[in-house]
């Protein structure tokens, strides 16, 4: 059907900008502009006539420069907010009341942990401290007021529901502290000790063998707490006024300050979510640093957000990871407030840069309370361990998820949908998930749909399922107030919505106009929430449909920097201020939780969300928001995603081709070839955009968009296996080169190219018409190239010529990565295919591989339903052993699959013949190619046929 | 809608006629078993063109049947759906071309539901390339190796471009045949092959799954057959329709041909009239400027206030060579309401689809809201706020979204009717309820892009002038526009060119020879007759004119090759699609209506074929 206008014009909302589209129509085309950041400048509407030359001018005037500079007005910067002004331009030692630890406070209370008072002459309640460990070598530092000497109105708010409920229970009982000299010294493990300094108190984490420092607190005498009052002095005012905003801030100022130092560190990473190309975090303040904002956390939906930049988006970890040669460690403080973080270049303080690499930093947070951790990590890995042990592991996905997800604001209707679906079989590329957008409700009317677009959403889905496939609709926190709706009705009977100052109902603009936002704080209010997705209060759904939270930072476009205003009130009479960056957690909790129910338990839930906070891992994926589609944000995409996965977020991608804007062909072509390796796999774009179906720029790109996808379904095994062990360390799927080569240096600001689990390297290609590229291979062992087996040194830059077929990808020597190389429909219709195994043999001929295998969808592998080899290539025999633990339960999983070929890379080509065991089934070896492309030469010897099951035990011994 | 596959279909159909006559569901259900097909390119080619059944449909009723052979079960497909009461079909001889309808009687009957299997070393492979397997060595196609015979098909991937796995899954670049008896061929990709989905509506890519796929070829074939025929049946008619609009637009475009070469004569006389009167008009004129002269003197003596309205009379005819400047007086105020549309059309239609240059009415505009670096969302309500940022990821315009919300929810956002008509007429069509004949002409050259025969029809300008906030999308319907037309022309032509012409000439003639302009004062009544004379000769003039640039710019077209399209010109089309309606009006223009919202999907651009496109797809 080509009589509609392009997608953009004709949105099937029927709210679309008929202006627009005529505008595009007369110029002889259907593309649309890029969305014009101005296109809605009229506040009156201007007589009818005279609009023609306000909008001509409207879409000339969408360059950007002037777009940037006008959108970074709306966001507060950290001279507009009082408590980052303050507490930035303080010197070091320079407080008037440095709080000190009272000595006689100090004792191990009977939990185990220990407490002291912290206080100075002036305040009016001293400070609580608590210090607790937990194995092997967290320390937890808790700071709060005394609310026993003197009660104020509120009480400063401690996040809920973030760390994990076991986290008190793992709690070490510590010994009682070693006090001398005005300092206090607490083992915290045979090999971690912790020195609390008295006056003014100080905090270091060291290495008990050594002394080396690990992680100092105070260090630097910045460490403020204001403290709650009373009530507003005489003359004093509360208030803060952002452009049109008032917040009355009624509770007062409350901010907390502290510097953090991480010692032997070279680099610090982590603290998402910010648009960058450095995969470090760059200092933001000291010698030879540009003027910079601190990082900023802070949950916002930012409109065309910079590709580089420090201020805070759509989800925020208050996690930093340090890493040098010598020593990795971690801190997270838990706090959903607004917080700012400076990274501090050498020197800021004045000192000569002396420490062999130590990085201050100084964390601010507008309210909330200390709730600190230190992670001591011999390795990398394992302060990611740690701090996954306090926040809970990434939920174990179901097999589709991991496959291609197509999306596009907006699928229209029915028919686009059922055309979507048979292109992608009609050229022969895989998907599993096609996604619809809020144009698919009626009205922005979460869980409802337009009738007239979607008559029939169960028999949609079901056609969509009878291929295998999965469908994921869209559902925001906003409700739309119109008393029509039963869930406003219901919300607004039953009081769940977040109140604003005065103690109403907020009343917010989002997409349906007026909304408000169920207050997902409330345990209460995320059960309802959770019910409204059985499919009977959901109707149209279907076992196969899974669900987007969008929007849920929460975006509010008439608020302060579009969202909630702080001021606003939540269950239990917290501030909007002191829980904003867990709001859209919150959600995302309550939205999975509704799909656990819905399935009773047995189908894990597959929920995407926008806005994220410490811990979101155990309820999905997470995306990095609305990019635009240009070459610097397909750059950026990569330090995105390496240090969303540094920090718990391992299920997380870009939009493949930019959301803004239409990608040039090379540029979606490349970005396909980059993100079939983000963990979360999706081509998305927005509805003013050019469609972009993969087969929609020619044969030749279809070709190469189909072998970039092809590729992630042949590795689907490979990243299954990956993202159970995610699942159960946290370890990241797509890590930073450094995480597995933590002492080579080289790798330590490397955001260019990212390891697939252990095995695998790719570099991306970030430059349009690029002829070469130098990608630095860590460690000593070669390289084999993924498409054609060629080896490359390790531990040198290879200067590589580009070609148009794929970004450079390598596998390392010394691994086994099990593949599926039969293309089908969606990942579905490959569950009962062979494997191929590729082995790349290091110096010493040896290598190993795990594969990971259950039904892909239930709980079953809790309870033991589930394969895991471990493959172990040494003596010229290929040995499969089971490493799955048997103590799980007594559920099995059993699949009838067979490893079809195995290609050994790196073995002499003389091998003819292999002898399988059990049975001394004689098996050929043959020179076959690395892939099954057409084209490819023979260049690995492959074992043809040896058809063992994945199942069992067996051993290949080449003859 | 000759296209040229319509064309193309009746002459291919041709080939199977005959068997049509014998039975065309017969000759459609041939292939049965394996076949060797006579027109074996045209075949393959068909077969090829997934979604394009019927060509290859077509196809195969010449395809003959010459071997069958029974699935010999290997290991791997020992778990193999048998179909039921699947009859053995028997071979068939390569027969000579007359024998072949009695083979294909005896075949279809007896096994037209049947669907064969083919053997593991055929799994998969076209008849045609049988052949190529039957060595004991075969060459990988692409040259890239060979393979031995008991690697074909043996679920392993040996050449990179599957020619050793026609049959399986093994390799991802393969193709698998389905034979599909009872239906047509089709080729399929490998990665389809027992991936539990029925895709060969013989249910042969299901062979090693689970799936258990019913033999719907016969019903499918039936239906494609159905269809087929409908289709044919289709074009057929449409080839008769096609010959009639053929003829048709002969006759009308004689008729217009015709006409025009009338008007342009007509025109030539009526202009030397005109011209005539004009000249005495001005020596009229010049007569009473003197008159007046004169009368002002004497008054001029009598009365200051005298004096002064004299002055005032003077101005005009002072100034004026415009002749006609009492009519433009007339016009202008008659028109005012819908001059300034009327300019705007002009300069928006320069810079619409151009240089986007903002039209110079601009100047009018408040400086304020042309400036985008206006919006300080400070200083916005709430709720504007709100709409101003939503409208950032929309990229719609502010009043857009209320508009919607409006529709939404009764409410409460009371605001005139956005600009959207406003802007659609400047863009596209001028009002048909053009009242000013007035520098109609020069006009003309400007609006190219204009429908010309609507300006025309200003006799019936009443009818249109209110309705068209509402309809400003919609044409008249086909009839009354023709009405219209033919008012206009009757208006012209219904009394009889000849006397209508020569009474004007006639008159003008009594009216010049009766005309004493020497005589002082002027005869009042004389005066006027020149005046009124002139008037209706030279509104009749420009209605001729008018006429003549409307079937110049219509005999302009390109109407196809026998001018086939030629009637379409007063048509429009109209197809709904769920809330949407499309209109497209051939040579004019298409759009997108939605309530009481249209949107233009563009202008005609030119020549015949984007417009059965469009329409085609449309329709």
């Amino acid at each position: 059907m080509a009589g509609r206008v392009g997608d953009s014009s004709p949105a099937p909302s029927g709210h679309h900008s008929s202006q627009a589209s005529r505008t595009h129509a007369v110029r002889g085309s259907s593309v649309p502009d890029p969305p014009g950041p101005h296109a809605a400048a009229a506040m009156d509407p201007p007589p009818r006539w005279r609009l023609i030359p306000l909008l001509l001018l409207l879409l000339l005037s969408s360059s950007s420069p002037a777009a940037r500079a006008w959108k970074k007005d709306e966001f507060r910067s950290c001279n507009q907010t009082p408590f980052c002004k303050r507490a930035r331009t303080r010197g070091p030692h320079s407080l008037d009341a440095p709080l000190s630890l009272d000595a006689g406070s100090l004792f191990v209370s009977p939990d185990g942990s220990l407490t002291a008072v912290l206080s100075h002459p002036s305040r009016l309640r001293p400070l609580l401290l608590r210090l607790s460990a937990l194995p092997p070598h967290v320390l937890r530092l808790q700071i709060d007021e005394d609310y026993s000497a003197n009660t104020p109105p509120h009480r400063r708010f401690q996040v809920p529901d973030v760390l994990l409920p076991d986290v008190e229970a793992r709690t070490l009982h510590l010994s009682e502290p070693k006090t001398a000299g005005g300092v206090s010294t607490l083992a915290l493990s045979s090999d971690v000790d912790v020195v609390v300094k008295h006056d003014p108190f100080e905090l270091t984490v060291r290495r008990a063998s050594s002394g080396d420092s690990v992680l100092s607190f105070n260090s630097h005498g910045l460490f403020d707490f204001e403290p709650l009052q009373e009530s507003k002095p005489e003359g004093e005012t509360w208030e803060e006024h952002f452009r049109s905003h008032t917040d009355k801030r009624p509770r007062g100022p409350q901010s907390i300050t502290f510097d953090v130092s991480f010692h032997g560190a070279d680099f610090v990473y982590g603290l998402p979510e910010h648009g960058s190309t450095s995969l470090s975090l760059l200092p933001t303040r000291g010698p030879g640093v540009e003027e910079s904002e601190p990082y900023r956390l802070f949950n916002l939906d930012v409109f065309e957000y910079l590709h580089d930049s420090p201020f805070g988006l759509y989800g925020s970890i208050p996690f930093m990871i340090a890493h040098g040669d010598s020593a990795s460690s971690g801190f997270f403080w838990l706090n959903a407030a607004e917080m700012q973080i400076d990274v501090l270049a050498p020197g800021w303080d004045g000192a000569a840069s002396t420490e062999n690499g130590r990085i201050d930093t100084l964390w601010m947070a507008e309210a909330g309370v200390v709730d600190a951790f230190f992670f001591v990590g011999s390795e990398p890995k394992d302060v990611i361990k740690q701090y996954i042990s306090v926040t809970g592991t990434p939920l174990m996905p179901q097999q589709f998820a991991v496959a291609y997800h197509q999306c596009r604001w907006n699928y229209r209707d029915e028919e686009d949908v059922a055309g979507v679906d048979s292109g992608f079989d009609e050229h022969d590329i895989p998907y599993d998930v096609l996604w619809l957008d809020i144009e698919h409700t009626d009205g922005k009317r979460y869980f409802t749909w337009d009738h007239s677009a979607f008559p029939n959403p169960e028999e949609m889905q079901r056609k969509i399922a009878d291929k295998g496939r999965k469908m994921v609709t869209i559902v925001d926190p906003h409700i739309k107030r119109d008393s029509s709706f039963h869930l406003h009705e219901e919300a607004t009977s039953k009081g769940y919505y977040v109140k604003d100052a005065s103690g109403k109902d907020f009343d917010g603009w989002c997409w349906p106009g007026a909304s408000s936002y169920p207050d997902m704080l409330n345990p209460e209010i995320r059960e309802w929430w959770a019910d409204k997705f059985s499919y009977e209060n959901y109707k149209g759904s279907t076992p196969t449909l899974y669900i987007w939270n969008d929007m849920n930072e929460p975006s509010v476009f008439n608020g302060p920097e579009v969202t909630m205003p702080r001021d606003a009130i939540h269950y239990g009479d917290v501030e909007h201020r002191e829980l904003h960056n867990a709001y859209g957690y919150y959600f995302h909790m309550a939205t999975e939780d509704g799909l656990l129910k819905r399935g009773e338990r047995k189908d894990r839930p597959f929920v995407l969300s926008r806005a994220f906070f410490a811990g979101s891992q155990r309820y999905g994926a997470v995306w990095t928001g609305d990019n635009s589609a240009d070459w610097d944000h397909l750059k950026s995409s990569i330090p995105m995603v390496l240090t969303l996965g540094l920090t718990g977020m391992s299920f997380s991608g870009a939009d493949i081709g930019g959301f803004f804007g239409n990608p040039e062909p090379d540029l979606l072509v490349r970005w396909y070839q980059v993100g079939a390796f983000y963990p979360f796999f999706r081509g998305h774009a927005h509805h003013d955009t050019k469609r972009r179906e993969p087969w929609l720029f020619g044969e030749r790109r279809t070709a190469l968009i189909r072998e970039a996808i092809h590729m992630r379904y042949s590795l689907l095994p490979y990243y299954y296996t990956l993202f159970r062990e995610a699942s159960l360390t946290g370890v990241p799927i797509m890590r930073p080169l450094w995480l597995e080569f933590p002492d080579d240096k080289e790798t330590y600001n490397n955001g260019e190219a990212f390891m697939v689990g252990p095995s695998l390297l790719a570099q991306g290609i970030y430059e349009e018409g690029q002829k070469s590229v130098s990608v630095y291979l860590p460690g000593k062992e070669l390289w084999y190239d993924l498409r054609n087996g060629s080896p490359y040194k390790g531990g040198v830059s290879h200067k590589l010529e580009v070609t148009e077929d794929s970004i450079p990808s390598f596998q390392r020597a010394g691994t086994i990565m099990p593949r599926k190389d039969r293309f089908r429909r969606s990942s579905t219709q490959m569950v009962n295919d062979p494997y191929t195994l590729v082995i790349a043999l290091n110096s010493s001929s040896a290598a190993e591989g795990e594969l990971y295998v259950d039904d892909g969808k239930s709980y079953g592998f809790e309870q033991g339903a589930f394969i895991h080899r471990h493959f172990v290539f040494a003596d010229n025999k290929l040995t499969s052993t089971n490493i799955a633990p048997d103590n799980l339960g007594n559920k099995k999983f059993s699949t009838d699959c067979v490893i079809e070929r195995v290609i050994i890379l790196g073995l002499s080509s003389a091998a003819k013949k292999a002898i399988v065991e059990p049975g001394n089934q004689e098996v050929g070896i043959e020179m076959g190619p690395i892939s099954l492309r057409r084209g490819s030469s023979s260049v690995a010897p492959t074992v043809r046929k040896p058809n063992v099951r994945v199942v069992d035990d067996w051993i290949i011994r080449i003859a | 809608m000759a296209t040229e596959g319509g064309v193309a279909w009746p002459h291919r159909w041709g080939l199977g006629k005959a068997m049509e006559q014998c039975s065309v569901e017969l000759s459609m259900a041939w292939p049965v078993g394996r076949g060797v097909a006579v027109e074996e390119r045209e075949q393959r080619s068909a077969a090829r063109e997934e979604g394009n059944r019927g060509r290859a449909v077509l196809a195969t009723v010449l395809v003959v049947d010459t071997r069958t052979s029974r699935f010999p079960g290997r290991r791997r497909l020992e778990k193999e759906r048998e179909f039921p009461g699947k009859p053995s079909p028997s071979p068939v001889p390569r027969a000579a071309a007359t024998m072949r309808l009695h083979a294909l009687l005896l075949l279809w009957i007896s096994a037209a539901a049947a669907a064969s299997r083919p053997p593991l070393d055929t799994l998969g492979i076209p008849p045609l390339d049988e052949a190529y397997f039957r060595g004991g060595v075969i060459r990988c196609r692409d040259g890239s190796g060979k393979f031995t015979r008991d690697k074909l098909n043996d679920d392993f991937c040996d050449c990179t471009d599957g020619t050793d796995e026609p049959g399986t899954s093994a390799c991802p670049e393969g193709k698998f045949y389905c034979q599909n008896a009872g239906h047509s061929p089709i080729t399929i990709f490998s990665s389809r092959v027992n991936d539990g989905i029925c895709d060969c509506c013989d249910g042969s890519d299901e062979y090693g799954s689970n799936a258990t796929c019913k033999n719907t070829c016969w019903e499918a074939g039936k239906a494609a057959r159905e269809k087929m025929k409908k289709k044919i049946a289709t074009y057929k008619s449409g080839v008769i329709i096609r010959d009639q609009e053929v003829e048709k637009a002969k006759v009308a475009f004689a008729k217009d041909a015709t006409e025009l070469t009338k008007l342009k004569s007509e025109e030539k006389i009526l202009q030397g009239l005109v011209d005539k009167l004009k000249e005495q008009k001005k020596l009229i004129e010049k007569a009473e400027e003197k008159e007046c002269l004169r009368k002002e003197k004497e008054e001029k003596r009598m009365k200051e206030d005298a004096e002064k309205q004299a002055a005032n009379e003077n101005k005009d005819p002072d100034a004026s060579q415009d002749v006609d400047s009492q009519e433009t007086h007339g016009n202008v105020q008659e028109d005012e309401s819908k001059h300034d549309p009327e300019i705007q059309d002009d300069t928006s239609i320069k810079a619409g689809p151009g240089d986007e240059s903002p039209p110079k009415d601009t100047s009018a505009e408040p400086t304020k809201e042309q400036e985008p670096t206006h919006v300080n969302s400070e200083d916005l309500s709430r709720e504007e706020l709100g709409r101003l940022v939503a409208s950032r990821w929309t990229g719609e315009k502010v009043d857009e979204v209320s508009k919607d919300d409006r529709k939404e929810h009764e409410t409460e956002h009371d605001m005139p009717e956005p600009s959207e008509e406003a802007l659609e007429d400047e863009l596209d069509v001028p009002e048909p309820a053009e009242d000013s004949y007035n520098g109609y002409h020069s006009e003309v050259e400007d609006d190219r892009l204009k429908f010309d025969d609507e300006d025309f029809s200003n006799e019936s300008e009443d009818e249109y002038a209110d309705d068209h906030d509402e309809h400003d999308e919609s044409y008249k319907s086909d009839d009354d526009q023709k009405a219209d037309d033919h008012s206009v022309h009757s208006d012209l032509t219904a009394s009889g060119q000849a006397s209508w012409l020569d009474k004007i000439q006639q008159t003008v003639h009594n009216v010049l020879q009766t005309f004493n302009f020497f005589k002082t004062p002027v005869d009042l009544s004389e005066a006027s007759r020149v005046r009124k004379e002139y008037d209706d000769a030279s509104s009749k003039l420009s209605k001729i004119q008018s006429r003549i640039s409307t079937l110049t710019d219509k005999l302009k077209h390109d109407f196809g090759k026998e001018k086939e399209f030629y009637n379409f010109y007063d048509r429009c089309f109209e197809s709904k699609e769920g809330k949407y309606t499309y209109k497209v009006c051939p040579f004019k223009k298409a759009s997108q209506v939605e309530g009481h919202s249209s949107t233009s999907l563009g202008l005609w651009a030119g020549g015949p074929s984007p417009l059965v496109n469009s329409t085609c797809e449309v329709l």
